[in-house]
């Protein structure tokens, strides 16, 4: 981007949507589903960073600094999402559950066989496909919860802090996540009875 | 019943805790006893395992073809002319 020396002065956003735009951009397109909900969340970070500009002390640096803003961003815009489950409660948990188990709490809809499945080797894209489209499907918190543990190797913690919420409440959203895939890849995949 | 001895229900929900954290010891004990037992939440544990092999293992290939993570150059411009709007009784 030619940008002239003259505004590189006056508009500091501006160099760092330059120097930094496309790692943010990257650390946000993995936490949330769209990418022009990415490139929002980075606008309204640069602009955010510009507000404040005064508190920046210069004791991180720049991109830490301009991080930990988009941050605060993500985890509003998941804080306003209009919460397709609530996951403030573990009845969330017992209901997820409950259509596939009987009342002693045993299976009612009983897992496949997939090892007799001649499917059931790995045809890489194909069944990557299958399984991003069931991804795509389910809520975008669990979604993103479990792509993000499993394919950017989150902890926990990383979650929690994501999300603004506690440990308890990450491990049943990555359960759900488990829970919702598997039965979708054996659905979708597996061609089992829906 | 044993304190033990867990339903399946309350099985699946431990397994996918074991992969997430070390689960205390009567937790995983619990686990491996039901497993040798019930050959539904066995499957269950192997298909999670299974899928997660998968993701694993493709991760490279869908970073590539699917998804980009560098802004885009239309991207770029809209926020660029973001900012110029927003910050501009601001500057020094």
């Amino acid at each position: 981007m030619p940008a002239n020396s003259d505004t590189t002065k006056r508009i500091d956003p501006l160099v760092w949507l330059d120097k930094y735009g496309d790692a943010l951009y990257g650390y946000a397109r993995v936490r949330v589903r769209d990418g022009f909900i990415a490139e929002d969340l980075v606008q309204e970070t640069l602009l955010a960073a510009y507000r404040s500009r005064q508190k920046f002390t210069g004791q991180s640096t720049v991109a830490t600094w301009l991080t930990g803003i988009l941050k605060h961003k993500i985890s509003d815009y998941y804080r306003k999402l209009k919460p397709e489950f609530s996951d403030d409660s573990m009845d969330e948990y017992q209901h997820s559950t409950d259509h596939l188990f009987n009342e002693k709490e045993k299976w009612k809809i009983k897992p496949g066989d997939w090892a007799g499945d001649p499917k059931n080797i790995y045809e890489g894209k194909e069944l990557l496909g299958v399984i991003h489209a069931c991804l795509g499907d389910m809520p975008e918190k669990l979604s993103t919860a479990f792509t993000l543990r499993e394919m950017e190797g989150a902890t926990t913690a990383e979650l929690c802090e994501l999300f603004q919420t506690g440990k308890n409440n990450c491990w049943v959203i990555l359960y759900r996540a488990r829970m919702l895939l598997r039965r979708c890849l054996e659905v979708n995949w597996f061609g089992a009875k829906g | 019943m044993r304190h033990w001895m867990f339903s399946c229900k309350k099985i699946i929900g431990m397994i996918s805790e074991s992969m997430d954290r070390k689960l205390p010891l009567t937790q995983r004990m619990g686990i491996r006893f039901h497993l040798m037992m019930c050959t539904l939440c066995t499957r269950y544990q192997k298909q999670l395992f299974f899928i997660q092999k998968i993701l694993r293992s493709g991760r490279k290939v869908s970073e590539q073809d699917e998804v980009d993570f560098g802004l885009s150059e239309e991207g770029r411009k809209r926020i660029e002319k973001y900012l110029n709007e927003n910050t501009g009784e601001g500057k020094q």
